[in-house]
């Protein structure tokens, strides 16, 4: 499930495609990274901008890929000013909202690879939604924040 | 007419006060604007306590080690998935833009491990050459950390191991800008403003250095 990122197809993966449904445009992906990690590291970080498109709410329930053992989100609980994070296992996306994760802030922590990960891999992952939608995407894995 | 010499004399005597005035200030007692940065000034510079951990060498790291030349602290660990790394990648990009400074005025950086279990000195140097090849990194005891952490302000605490034995340190995310007199001078707090941390470290170094 490896693949190695054309540099000039990195913005293409930068601004992901969508899900629709019979009523149009139901989530767009966008903003999708994975920070390579240091040798001997077996949590990678990674990033994305969730949008629901639609007049309802929406929610992922959960995360997979073939390429880690597990994937959950992480979440800094609100009046926190410590490092500490929160598991999540509901993300909810209110209707026409986004929801971020970036650098910082909430983030995917991807638990031990297959493999080691170097900056130009894409790694596959899948989002499951609360409306038994799913979407597979290629997140492209970056050594530095490609927002900077 | 003599009233008048007399008035012109008092005038000017008082305006030669007054330009001697400023130019005494000017020069020897004009307070100097803090510089206006996203990092928190300390003033005066708050001395460190004595400490004593070990760098990812092997050799002994102590309130000495700090001294001499400019400091950059942060404290984490090397299962942090987020805000360590993301950290580290920053320092690196400010270390880059700091190189045109003369040696002695470019921040050493360090980065000090509260989980000393899990990151060895031989773990902690691949993982902090990873960002960086000058970087160093730096563990201790708990009981040793915490004699340097707790001076800081840095909490920390471990969370529960999961069913694989793996945990979290929640800790402060803040970086320290040490003068080369071993004292807190600023401290960098969340969230990092990417792009002003090397123009805040030169705003300050300058601001100390011309006290």
């Amino acid at each position: 499930m490896l693949h190695k990122l054309p540099p000039l197809l990195f913005a293409a993966f930068f601004f992901m495609p969508i899900t629709v449904n019979a009523e149009g445009p139901v989530t767009g992906v966008s903003h999708v990274w994975i920070r390579e990690a240091p040798p001997g590291v077996q949590e990678l970080a990674g990033y994305f901008t969730l949008e629901n498109f639609s007049n309802r709410p929406l929610a992922v329930v959960g995360i997979t890929s073939p390429d880690f053992n597990s994937v959950m989100m992480y979440r800094k609980p609100q009046h926190s000013n410590r490092g500490e994070m929160e598991p999540v296992t509901t993300l909810n996306i209110p209707p026409h909202k986004s929801v971020v994760f970036a650098p910082g802030g909430s983030h995917l922590m991807l638990i031990k690879p297959r493999k080691r990960f170097f900056d130009g891999d894409l790694v596959t992952l899948t989002l499951r939604f609360s409306d038994h939608s799913s979407l597979t995407i290629m997140a492209p894995v970056r050594r530095d924040n490609p927002q900077h | 007419m003599r009233t008048g010499r007399i008035l012109l004399f008092i005038v000017a005597a008082v305006v030669a006060i007054l330009v001697g005035l400023g130019i005494g200030y000017w020069t020897f007692g004009h307070p100097r604007a803090a510089p206006k940065t996203t990092a928190l000034l300390l003033r005066p510079p708050k001395p460190l306590p004595a400490f004593s951990l070990v760098d990812d060498r092997g050799t002994p790291f102590t309130k000495a080690s700090l001294g001499g030349h400019w400091n950059l602290l942060y404290f984490g660990y090397t299962h942090c998935t987020d805000v360590c790394p993301t950290t580290l990648a920053d320092l690196n990009q400010m270390a880059g833009e700091l190189e045109d400074l003369p040696a002695a005025e470019q921040p050493h950086v360090y980065f000090i491990s509260l989980d000393p279990k899990r990151d060895t000195p031989a773990l902690l140097k691949r993982y902090v050459q990873y960002f960086n090849p000058a970087f160093t990194a730096v563990t201790g005891t708990v009981t040793d950390l915490r004699a340097l952490t707790a001076p800081l302000g840095v909490a920390f605490s471990y969370d529960p191991p999961d069913q694989s034995g793996n945990y979290a340190v929640d800790h402060s995310s803040v970086i320290f800008l040490i003068n080369p007199e071993s004292e807190e001078a600023a401290i960098y707090t969340p969230p990092m403003i990417f792009g002003r941390m090397a123009a805040d470290y030169r705003a300050i170094i300058k601001y100390y250095g011309k006290r």
